[in-house]
């Protein structure tokens, strides 16, 4: 590929980024962490659906995700199906979570942990090792971002120089704007990712078969290779159980970037909304999908299947669509590891420095910017750089981490005689499980590593509890107002019985 | 509060909650296996129709729930 544009269009698409996170400031001071860390709950329902859309698509959907549907078939589609799920999730305890910031002043996850078991211990340790899969999330996206650089440079720009482009023109509008760079930047990421998405997929699906009729592409499949249109996929490596256990382990992991989102809504019904449309945006992924489909016929002999849109684009699409495909590319890449930076910069000041330290809010806050340069210059950017083979064992621990927290929030919404040391225990029994069975002995029986966590988790984290003391009943009280506003019925009790209660709102 | 544990309190709720679990079921084995078959719906894999099917029905529900959580207040 000889031509400038496509390196100019991404690069161009940098610049638009930079300059709509440095506005997104508008006047506002930053130096509070109800600012900085939650844009001050201000989030209209239209940004906040780009803002989580686009978190959430990352440069999976524009590269693993073809490349899964080049490698194994449909079964890339479990993908949607927990997006979708996710929604639900964040429609049900999204508002309450956003209640529960509002009403007392949460800026993370952890401090709503530490909160509720009256524990900051407990908090400081669940901000930890969440910024362990965090971190690993970030440099992923990072590495991403460096070799679309890379690649629209025709391997001028090399990874070790993209990594520093990238996080440099991240640090700077997320230093300034903080959350509300996040907010506009992912807005506007998102909307080019999806006009991206559709215009380079059905540009493939023309040149491939002549028309816009995607059943062509998936009729040839059919007749040549039947077994990319079924589980367990064309290696035969996703099998139902896998299926299964993926989209309940995904379900259940509360990443905390999410919980920081959540909380930046206007109100609780702003964040009702914006969930209950979040799945249509998921038809970003089709088009993508379908040019991994169409590569299994047109491109069979690929050495690195997650290269499948880049290598058919270069190859059978104008340069500017190359162009465009390298912006949304990179747009998906950038709008996911910014929040994740973002959220251990702010966590790990908020639930670990402060505490610690018995530092002021105002210091915090100011700490909690200066953070953002150490994490991105010391951690992230020598990662990237080094690209460690290791990084998605670390990030698949870090992600069965994330759904072991499952206990601490069982606490929260459902059960009040959740204790302390009861989520401590269900915490630390799971992940060690989670640990072996991604390490030692990878997804025993064929069952995710992280549900066979949970397996050990939660009856760890009844029983402990259940002999323990439970947290002190004015905090229970107070997160069971807003998690249970109707009150909550005894379990066993027949229709016409008396229902236990809270006070009621 | 020892043996308590939040659960719908009205009929309304109880539905929305069967239909939450109706539509996580769907996405999952043994529902999964029911369509796991190679043909073509509409052009696409029948997997493919069956997973926009559940993801469109998030948003059906959902919109039902918003129309019950505002007629009870529930904010």
């Amino acid at each position: 590929m000889n031509s400038l544009w496509p390196l100019v269009i991404t690069l161009g698409y940098v610049a638009v980024t930079m300059v709509i996170g440095l506005k997104a400031r508008a006047g506002h001071r930053m130096d509070t962490l109800e600012q900085w860390g939650v844009a001050g709950r201000s989030m209209g329902p239209v940004t906040l659906y780009l803002l989580i859309a686009a978190g959430s698509v990352s440069a999976y959907t524009f590269m693993g995700a073809p490349g899964w549907a080049y490698s194994k078939g449909v079964a890339v589609f479990y993908v949607a199906i927990y997006l979708a799920y996710l929604a639900l999730v964040a429609w049900y305890f999204g508002p309450k979570v956003w209640q529960f910031g509002e009403q007392f002043g949460h800026v993370t996850q952890a401090s709503a942990i530490a909160d509720r078991y009256q524990s900051p211990a407990l908090g400081a340790l669940a901000a930890l090792v969440m910024s362990v899969g965090s971190v690993a999330y970030a440099v992923l996206q990072t590495v991403g971002s460096a070799y679309i650089l890379f690649v629209m440079s025709g391997g001028t720009i090399p990874v070790w120089l993209g990594v520093i482009i990238v996080l440099a023109c991240i640090a700077v509008y997320l230093y300034i704007s903080g959350q509300r760079a996040i907010g506009r930047t992912n807005a506007f990421q998102g909307a080019l990712m999806l006009v991206v998405a559709w215009a380079v997929g059905l540009w493939a699906v023309h040149s491939a078969t002549g028309g816009l009729n995607m059943a062509a592409v998936f009729e040839r499949i059919q007749a040549e290779h039947g077994e990319f249109l079924t589980l367990p996929g064309a290696r035969g490596d996703m099998s139902f159980s896998f299926w299964t256990t993926s989209i309940i382990v995904s379900m259940f992991s509360f990443m905390p970037p999410v919980w920081t989102q959540w909380m930046c809504a206007s109100s609780a019904r702003t964040i009702r909304r914006s969930a209950t449309w979040l799945p249509t945006y998921y038809v970003v992924i089709l088009p993508m999908v379908i040019v991994g489909f169409i590569g299994i016929y047109s491109l069979p002999d690929l050495a690195r299947a997650d290269t499948v849109v880049l290598e058919y684009a270069m190859a059978n699409l104008p340069v500017v669509l190359v162009g465009l495909l390298g912006a949304g590319t990179l747009a998906a890449s950038m709008s996911s590891s910014e929040p994740f930076i973002h959220s251990v910069a702010l966590s790990i000041t908020k639930d670990v420095l402060q505490p610690l330290f018995k530092l002021s809010d105002a210091f915090t806050a100011k700490l909690a910017r200066w953070l953002l340069l150490p994490v991105m210059a010391l951690v992230i950017a020598p990662l990237a750089i080094a690209e460690p083979g290791s990084l998605v064992m670390i990030l698949l621990v870090g992600l069965g981490f994330a759904s072991q927290v499952l206990p601490a929030f069982i606490g929260m919404f459902f059960w009040p005689r959740a204790s302390k040391l009861g989520v401590m225990a269900g915490i630390v029994a799971g992940f060690l499980v989670t640990v072996a069975f991604t390490t030692v002995w990878s997804h025993p029986l064929g069952i995710h590593a992280g549900f066979w966590g949970l397996m050990l988790n939660l009856p760890v984290f009844i029983g402990v509890s259940l002999i323990t003391p439970a947290t002190q009943a004015d905090v229970v009280e107070r997160f069971f107002r807003i998690a249970a506003p109707r009150g909550f019925k005894r379990l066993g009790k027949q229709k016409g019985s008396q229902a236990a209660s809270t006070t009621s709102r | 509060m020892r043996r308590l544990f939040v659960l719908p309190t009205s009929r309304a709720g109880w539905g929305l909650l069967a239909a939450f679990i109706c539509l996580v079921l769907a996405g999952i084995w043994p529902v999964i296996g029911l369509v796991n078959r190679a043909v073509l719906v509409l052009g696409l894999p029948l997997i493919i129709v069956w997973g926009y099917m559940i993801i469109f029905a998030c948003v059906g529900v959902m919109l039902v729930g918003n129309r019950i959580v505002e007629r009870d207040g529930h904010e």
